[in-house]
């Protein structure tokens, strides 16, 4: 019981345990992840209310309903909303509540943080929504395609509503995504080794390092284009120097593996789901899981798929069909892994077994559609037609919300204690299946015929009316499916069944305890000798453990704050390499860097290598000097470490301190940011590295006042290495910067 | 006219490397089993063929794709063969002795390996560089065989024969992982600039009368250098997931004994 288990305090108000407050307070991992499942589900009904008018409009041909701008305002926030408020929330959501619980852990690694997470998204929210008030929501896709994103395009306000609300969900997705990575590395309980976690932890795993890894080219490339819409810099205008292609390569770097932040939760939920109902273990645990990690791996070479019709080149196009239909075997290789897992298997059909079946059918054709759209030609043919809404929404809806149907059903009983009604759930199931499947099989032939998407309307073509009006109509039969799923929830929270702990007779820990669990999670937990635990436990005669070796848990476990750090900078290194990319982009065209003196400033006429080669060298003695500092941390010299400490501080505002110099004299030479692509992608860089030296300095500063008041114990010392590690780094990414940018004015 | 079959070169200098290495691997591991043997003989045979194919041709100063093909056998496929013939048992006899054992060591950090391996092919794509080492043969030597070698340290840490110098599975998988983002930023550099990389390719010198045939091919330099690029970008990538599925493998596999492992299921 000592991993993990104990070094929380509880600070939940201990007078009204269910009041309205104890929620917003709450930083117990079970109460965020409820509370991302209502914001998702709240959103849901938001972005499918939009959805249902999107197909009222398109009902009949020529129709007026809805106006052009309207429209475009309608699918964007669609998109939007079912990506960052309804897709990420709810498995983080289910992240939160139930990977916790199968590891045996009493809480995350980092509630306080889990809680600033959770409560970024409504801050978000409120950003996106806001600007319907402003009378202009955004109405540029959900990947606000440049140059129609920036000024020129967009003159209201609708799209930096946009980025701002990307921006901070994306911080909150990051710090969520950090926490389970240490949650699941650090606070395992005993006996549960890495090779022993449930299927649900290890994907979900992937999935969180996965957003660490994925979010950062998405804010990168938000901030540039905020920086062009309120700095007038021109990154992504074309008519002033910039690159609209360069927004599609950094929202598809970010897009392509978004796709697996939300297919990997549902091959999670899936993977837990089979094997219970078909009283089997799952078949190939191991392929399973390594597949998944193969997803992860792959998913960042494979985004120029969505670019086939820019124009990148028969090389690229020809590779990058390649990786696209490489990333189908993991992918593929799961689907046997399921469907071998139900044959033979003693199958129960309740509703959330029924959703997980559906989702194998719908996945498949989803995902076969997909590869269709690795062959070039093909995709030239269709891109951007109605087959790719249907195709996407196979995946996304046949796949990844029917799998979250299935996880609903199976976990409503942990999570609320009562069991969902069974009857209703078949009524919801099937008004799904008719539903999506008329609304969206049908979209697959207009595509074929040429209707194209994000458009408002269509002319009365042979056909089109009436594939259109089906597909409209289906999708009434989704949002009564909707309402039975409402009406379900309400009724078997007042009226359903007592769950006890183990409704389904479940493998994995969190059935282990009551239902709902209790604030610390367990009491006891039994002993953890295999991948299934409580099966083992509720069937000594038949336990996995005498059957099936697999390797024993060491014990030891990382520590949570260095974990959180690698993390934070791994997350942050991928963020300061896209904006060096942007910079090396703009800075060695041809043309420009032949010598010829181009438009305005450039590296080798306004900056003074010299001068900024002294106060690099501060900085990076600043590296050494806080590495003294840490070590008589460690060898207790309380003074010589507040000294060094200082010192290291010292230097690292002496460094800032140069760099306001240096913008000085910029400034009074009237290089601004909006000069041209050079001072545009100087200041961005060296800005966001200033800013990032000085949150270090306040760290530090922090730090040191810890050491004067004497709070530095053993274990906040990890605290101080974490820091240590963020402070390195901006070190390195200094190095990077001052060779990219100074080193490189001198040739 | 020249057919591409009329462009292999039997007379390349790069029999006798290999002639040595084939002398040295049969005398010092004379008691390697047959299919470490055949790895050997697989590194071997890419070894050679890198220089007398066609490929050795068209690399030397016609095409910078196939320059790239030569130097991602060089440095990821040869060395990896090698690196998989090594037979464990006489391998540890040879990093018993300190001094040999702390050479092991210091390439077991995983932090060396990674910035051998992707440095050599940053290195080496310095335009001034990428340049003499194709017109200057001398250079041109030192070039391979630092691949080679380079190759040899970066496999080091996950394939090694002696265990005690390799890394743990899911860290060996952070390696790689890392790695790809190393050759994948230098392999989109490559792409997408509209610099030459490496100018030697950019006019190349008409010698063995291919020039033409590759123009109308649809290979002139900018085309063959998006290629070259996607090369480095995509290829050694792929190669270093299907490495992280090996150590996946070697990961589940962990627990001693017992033939029931998951995967036998």
């Amino acid at each position: 019981m000592t991993v993990g288990l104990l070094d929380k305090p509880q600070v939940e108000p201990a007078d009204s345990p269910w009041g309205l407050f104890s929620w917003v307070a709450s930083v117990d991992h079970k109460r965020i992840g409820i509370m991302y499942m209502l914001l998702a589900v709240f959103f849901l009904t938001v972005g499918g209310c939009e959805a249902l008018l999107i197909r009222l409009q398109l009902a009949w041909p020529n129709n007026g309903f809805i106006s052009p701008q309207f429209f475009n305002q309608l699918f964007t926030m669609h998109g939007t909303t079912m990506v960052f408020l309804v897709g990420m929330p709810v498995f983080t959501g289910f992240s939160n509540y139930i990977l916790p619980l199968q590891i045996g852990a009493k809480d995350v690694a980092f509630p306080r943080l889990n809680a600033m997470s959770f409560w970024m998204l409504p801050f978000g929210a409120v950003l996106l929504y806001f600007s319907f008030f402003t009378g202009a929501a955004p109405d540029a896709g959900w990947f606000s395609y440049a140059p129609l994103s920036t000024n020129a395009y967009s003159l209201m306000d609708g799209v930096t509503y946009w980025i701002l609300a990307l921006i901070v969900m994306g911080i909150g997705s990051v710090a969520g995504a950090i926490n389970i990575v240490a949650t699941a590395l650090c606070c395992r309980a005993p006996g549960m080794s890495l090779q022993r976690v449930p299927l649900f932890t290890w994907i979900m795993l992937m999935q969180a390092l996965l957003i660490v890894i994925t979010i950062p080219p998405l804010n990168s490339a938000l901030a540039l284009l905020l920086i062009d819409r309120w700095l007038d810099a021109a990154f992504f205008e074309p008519a002033r120097g910039g690159d609209a292609v360069l927004w599609q390569h950094f929202f598809w770097i970010f897009g392509h593996p978004e796709v697996y932040v939300f297919a990997l939760p549902a091959f999670a939920m899936i993977s837990e789901v089979i094997p219970v109902f078909s009283r089997k273990p799952i078949f190939g645990y191991a392929f399973v899981a390594g597949s998944s990690t193969v997803i992860l791996l792959l998913s960042y070479s494979v985004w120029a798929h969505h670019m086939f019709a820019v124009g990148l080149g028969p090389g690229a196009n020809v590779f990058f069909a390649a990786t696209t239909m490489l990333i189908a075997i993991p992918t593929g290789i799961k689907i046997f892994n399921w469907t071998a897992t139900i044959w033979g298997g003693q199958v129960h059909f309740t509703t959330s077994m029924l959703f997980a079946i559906a989702f194998l059918i719908q996945f498949v054709i989803g995902g076969l559609t997909g590869v269709m759209f690795a062959a070039v030609p093909i995709d030239w043919q269709l891109t951007d037609t109605y087959f790719v809404v249907a195709h996407f929404h196979y995946v996304l809806i046949g796949g990844v919300v029917f799998a979250l149907f299935a996880a609903h059903n199976y976990c409503f009983p942990k999570i609320t204690g009562r069991m969902l009604d069974e009857r209703l759930g078949k009524w919801q199931f099937w008004l799904w299946v008719f539903g999506f499947n008329g609304t969206f099989m049908v979209q697959h032939f207009l595509g074929l015929m040429g209707m194209p998407r994000r458009v408002y309307t269509y002319a009365d073509n042979p056909g089109w009316f009436a594939l259109n009006l089906f597909s409209s109509v289906s999708a009434l039969f989704m949002a009564a499916g909707t309402l039975v799923f409402l009406y379900n929830v309400g009724r078997s929270l007042l009226r359903g069944e007592r769950a006890g702990n183990n409704p389904w007779s479940a493998f994995t820990l969190e059935w282990a305890t009551s239902s709902p669990p209790p604030p610390e999670n367990f009491q006891s937990l039994p002993p953890i000798k295999s991948r299934r635990p409580v099966w083992d436990m509720d069937h000594p005669e038949m336990a996995d453990w005498k059957t099936e070796r697999t390797a024993e848990d060491g014990g030891r476990r990382p520590s949570k704050a260095l974990i959180a750090a690698w993390a934070f900078v791994a997350s942050e290194a991928i963020f300061f390499t896209l904006l060096l990319v942007t910079y090396v982009v703009f800075n060695t065209r041809a043309g420009l860097d032949d010598g010829s003196p181009g438009d305005g400033p450039s590296a080798a006429s306004s900056l003074s290598v010299v001068r900024t080669g002294v106060f690099s060298v501060f900085l990076l003695t600043s590296s050494l000097t806080f590495w003294l500092a840490e070590r008589n941390l460690k060898r207790r010299r309380q003074r010589a470490f507040k000294t060094w400490l200082a010192v290291t501080i010292g230097l690292g505002s002496l460094f800032v301190a140069g760099q306001v110099w240096e913008y000085a004299g910029l400034l009074a030479d009237n290089v601004t940011i909006s000069s041209n692509l050079f001072a545009s992608t100087f200041f961005t860089v060296t800005g966001f590295h200033g800013l990032h030296v000085t949150a270090g300095l306040v760290a530090l500063g922090v730090m040191l006042w810890f050491g004067y008041k004497n709070y530095l114990t053993e274990k906040r010392g990890k605290v101080f290495s974490a820091i240590g590690i963020y402070w390195h780094f901006v070190d390195v990414v200094w190095i990077a910067v001052f060779s990219i940018i100074y080193l490189r004015a001198l040739q | 006219m020249n057919t591409l079959a009329e462009l292999w070169r039997f007379d390349s200098p790069v029999w006798l490397p290999a002639a040595m290495l084939l002398l040295g691997y049969s005398v010092v591991f004379r008691r390697a089993s047959l299919p470490r043997f055949l790895a050997f003989g697989l590194g071997l045979g890419l070894l050679v063929l890198a220089f007398i194919s066609p490929l050795g041709a068209l690399a030397d100063g016609y095409l910078f794709s196939a320059h790239m093909v030569q130097h991602l056998v060089l440095l990821l496929l040869v060395p990896l063969s090698f690196m998989l013939a090594l037979p464990p048992r006489e391998t540890e006899q040879l990093f018993a002795r300190p001094l040999a054992n702390r050479v092991g060591k210091i390439m077991a950090f995983p932090v060396v390996g990674c910035l051998l391996g992707v440095g050599a092919m940053w290195f080496w794509h310095v335009p001034s560089l990428c340049s003499a080492s194709t017109e200057n043969a001398a250079i041109g030597a030192v070039r391979d065989t630092s691949f080679v070698a380079a190759g040899l340290a970066f496999w080091w840490p996950v394939f090694s024969p002696v265990a005690r110098y390799r890394l743990e599975p899911l860290s060996g998988i952070t390696y790689l992982f890392t790695s790809c983002l190393g050759c994948t930023l230098l392999g989109i550099y490559i792409t997408f600039t509209t610099v030459s990389v490496c100018p030697a390719f950019a006019n190349p010198q008409e010698r063995i009368d291919v020039v033409t045939q590759l123009y109308d091919a649809g290979l002139t330099p900018s085309v063959d250098q998006h290629l070259g690029g996607l090369l480095m970008w995509i290829p050694p990538c792929t190669l270093y997931v299907l490495a992280s599925v090996a150590l996946l493998f070697r990961w589940y596999g962990e627990p001693p004994a017992s033939s029931e492992t998951t995967e036998a299921n």
